[in-house]
């Protein structure tokens, strides 16, 4: 019995985790806000970037480790039903969290940057029910979406980071590390946070056209958007100096730094198309994954009944996890980088002792017998 | 399409009605015809602790009427003042009196007051960093001995119909053709040079310069020929920290603008070789500049490297450089001259001023953090003791079309 049906591509994969990734790049960009040392920022990113092959290919090993299952299948193998289950529904909460501050940040830059009177759940609402759509519909659908439009993104932010080079001066970047490491440990923490949400490729693993594909696609991922955000920063140091590190909204910012000859200017709609596009695509994917999952876990036929219920839960959360654009901040300042990685790392690495102990102690042919027995 | 079953009708009707009520536009939506363009915003503080704003916003219909070909004796803007507890109250209090909603995405110039520039401008440009309609491009410029609300309400340019436009226009001249204003002076620049450790914020100075105090006064007429008061930019303002405290003058500002790599353009004048009393024009090509800081003994020298190039512009007196070639060289010596005269100015009235304009202490911490780290408390103490060191290498490149002047008979 497969609760989903459609299988999608390698390069869909790579398009839906650079999404990901992107989104808290262009929108807020916790990396730098209230930075101590903002010109070491792209340390962090850089940093941070490596960093985060090692947790990453830990999830893409688990992956492999069992084809043919999500996450959610093989920690009820891994860590028996109940604890499993437990890890089941504490993924689907990160995931669904995740889609609630992504859906405030859409909605809060929306307020900030243009039209402070409209209420914020127009904005959200509009996103959260077009995702709901894109999610109910498939992962296939989904992954087509993230394949078209990531080049879109791509292109825009590569023009966003380009177009205001009469303003760049790269000496801001300088001097390197004079205080030191410390300050740049929180930021490279902050940059691991969020590429750790790579853990929803464990949903993504058993639908893929080629499983081999997984480990690439995923560091091709890691490395595509980890350059852009390195570049990012880069070019935020450049144009802003010291004052990034007081940037709500830093692509935003940095679009409106654009001048070019006095006729072109005012280009804001490009990091704007960047965030709408991303939030649209990256929640859907976090709708179809939260999903199911939960079909899975409550043993459900099908997972598309779930979709907006779970929609309308994550625009719930939306409104009520946050008061203001502050709370947001502070959010992604002293919750988001423990929680996250408490989460991913957390299941991660249990889930792979798990297997290590369990393909020890049976030599591996209870596991694989299990397997064949779910197929 | 028809709808094959009734979930699916009551989905297509769910979905266009929903699609329907996006289709609406937005709550914040404002039509061009309600917006009052503002093109220009000067700040004062006025006695009694309130903040004072003066906008220019453009008059569309004067404008238009004006490019239709017949003259418009309307001027084509403005100038409209309010005054608030805070800038963002102010900006807000113009709604009492303007009829369309001042908007202030197109607003080029942020002009300060001289008397609310030295009392701090930290307050005031917070607003400007923070709103979502105004731009971080924006150039901060001050008035001297004046307030700003004397300059948006009197000063007008020939050949522009917008002050904005003109102000615009003189800035680009100055900065590509004399070198003798800052060049990136805007909100974002100027909100840096706040932060960064080690350097002090400059902006444009502006001058009020009375034209012709004899013509008739037309109040809201703007004929030709007859604008009364105009301004001059260039000289900068020179701050320490958030706050005014004292004027470099356009030779001075170019002395900056060659330590800190930024001259374009602009004449050196200098005495004609072998000619007493006769003077040479040479016209800057390019610029370029590099500042080596490093403590010794405690000290801390900087060293400082321009290299200039510059075209024979202009000879007075007579001399045919075919014949005496080495008065080449000796031109070359005194640009360097002329060149050193310029920058030591610049230096000195900055170290008088107490001011770290140039970036010394800055470009010593992108080189040395540690000892920067070490110097940064007292730099206020350390700054007017610095030694500068000038390798200037100064190049003539060409003469022009002739050889030696035209000689009289």
């Amino acid at each position: 019995m497969e609760i989903e049906g459609g299988k999608i591509s390698g390069s869909q994969l790579l398009a839906l985790l650079v999404l990901t990734r992107l989104v808290p790049v262009t929108i807020e960009f916790p990396l730098v806000t209230g930075i101590k040392s903002p010109q070491d920022a792209w340390i962090s990113s850089l940093v941070g970037t490596v960093l985060s092959i090692l947790p990453v290919l830990l999830m893409v090993r688990l992956s492999l480790k069992y084809p043919g299952k999500t996450i959610i299948e093989y920690s009820q193998l891994l860590l028996g039903k109940f604890f499993g289950k437990i890890a089941g529904f504490v993924l689907v909460w990160y995931w669904l969290s995740i889609a609630a501050t992504m859906l405030r940040s859409v909605g809060d830059a929306y307020t900030t940057a243009i039209m402070p009177e409209t209420p914020i759940l127009a904005f959200i609402l509009v996103v959260g029910f077009l995702s709901a759509n894109a999610a109910r519909s498939g992962l296939e659908v989904v992954g087509r979406l993230g394949e078209v439009n990531m080049l879109v993104v791509i292109l825009s932010v590569l023009l966003t980071l380009s177009l205001p080079y009469k303003v760049m001066n790269f000496e801001n970047l300088l001097p390197v590390l004079s205080k030191g490491i410390r300050p740049i440990m929180l930021p490279t923490g902050t940059a691991i946070s969020f590429f750790v949400e790579f853990i929803i490729l464990g949903m993504v693993a058993p639908y893929l056209n080629n499983p081999q594909t997984l480990t690439k696609s995923s560091l091709g991922a890691i490395a595509i958007s980890g350059f852009m955000m390195t570049a990012f920063t880069v070019v935020l140091i450049a144009v802003f100096g010291p004052t990034v590190s007081s940037l709500m909204l830093p692509a935003f910012s940095l679009a409106r730094m654009i001048s070019i000859g006095e006729f072109l200017e005012r280009l804001e709609v490009i990091p704007m198309s960047a965030w709408t596009i991303t939030v649209a695509i990256t929640l859907a994917f976090f709708l179809w994954a939260s999903a199911v999952a939960t079909a899975q876990l409550l043993s459900l036929k099908r997972f598309q009944s779930l979709v907006y219920p779970l929609a309308a839960i994550s625009v719930a959360f939306s409104i009520l996890f946050f008061e203001s654009f502050f709370d947001l901040e502070l959010y992604f300042k002293k919750i988001w980088v423990p929680y996250s990685l408490t989460v991913t790392l957390g299941i991660s690495i249990i889930l792979y002792l798990a297997s290590f102990i369990r393909g020890r102690s049976s030599a591996s042919t209870k596991v694989t017998g299990l397997c064949h027995r779910n197929h | 399409m028809p709808p094959k079953s009734l979930s699916k009708f009551i989905n297509f009707i769910f979905i266009t009605a929903f699609l329907a009520s996006t289709l609406t536009g937005c709550w914040n939506r404002r039509e061009l015809d309600t917006l009052g363009f503002v093109t220009a915003l000067g700040v004062d503080r006025t006695g009694e602790d309130k903040i004072e704003i003066t906008v220019h916003i453009a008059k569309p219909f004067a404008i238009a009427r004006a490019t239709e070909g017949s003259v418009s004796p309307e001027k084509s803007f403005w100038v409209v003042s309010s005054t608030g507890s805070t800038a963002f109250e102010a900006i807000r209090n113009l709604l009492l009196q303007s009829p369309r909603r001042p908007f202030y995405a197109h607003n080029r110039f942020i002009v300060i007051g001289e008397e609310c520039a030295r009392t701090g401008v930290k307050e005031i440009l917070d607003l400007f960093a923070r709103d979502g309609e105004a731009r971080r491009l924006a150039r901060v410029e001050v008035v001297k001995g004046a307030t700003a609300k004397d300059f948006m309400q009197q000063v007008e340019f020939e050949l522009e119909r917008l002050p904005s436009e003109g102000g615009q226009g003189i800035s680009r001249s100055v900065q590509e053709g004399l070198s003798a204003e800052p060049v990136d002076c805007t909100l974002n620049s100027f909100l840096q040079w706040l932060e960064t450790e080690g350097v002090e914020p400059i902006a444009v100075r502006i001058d009020m310069v009375p034209k012709n105090p004899a013509a008739p006064s037309n109040v809201g007429h703007l004929l030709r020929e007859q604008v009364k008061i105009s301004s001059k930019h260039g000289g900068a303002a020179v701050f320490k920290g958030d706050k005014l405290v004292g004027w470099l003058d356009e030779k001075e500002m170019r002395g900056v603008n060659w330590v800190t790599g930024k001259v374009r353009s602009g004449i050196l004048v200098i005495e004609q070789p072998n000619e007493k009393g006769k003077l040479v024009s040479l016209e800057i090509l390019r610029a370029k500049s590099k500042l080596q800081p490093e403590v010794k003994n405690g000290e801390v020298l900087v060293t400082l490297r321009i290299d200039a190039e510059a075209n024979l512009g202009e000879m007075q007196g007579t001399l045919d450089l075919v014949k005496y070639p080495q008065a080449w060289t000796e031109m070359e010596r005194k640009m360097v001259e002329a060149i050193e005269t310029e920058v030591m100015a610049a230096i000195s009235k900055a170290k008088e001023l107490n001011s770290d304009i140039f970036g010394f202490g800055a470009a010593l911490n992108r080189r040395h953090p540690e000892e920067w780290d070490s110097l940064k408390d007292r730099w206020d103490l350390e700054f007017p003791r610095i030694d500068v060191k000038l390798e200037i290498n100064a190049k003539l490149r060409r003469m022009g079309l002739v050889t030696r002047s035209s000689e009289p008979r």
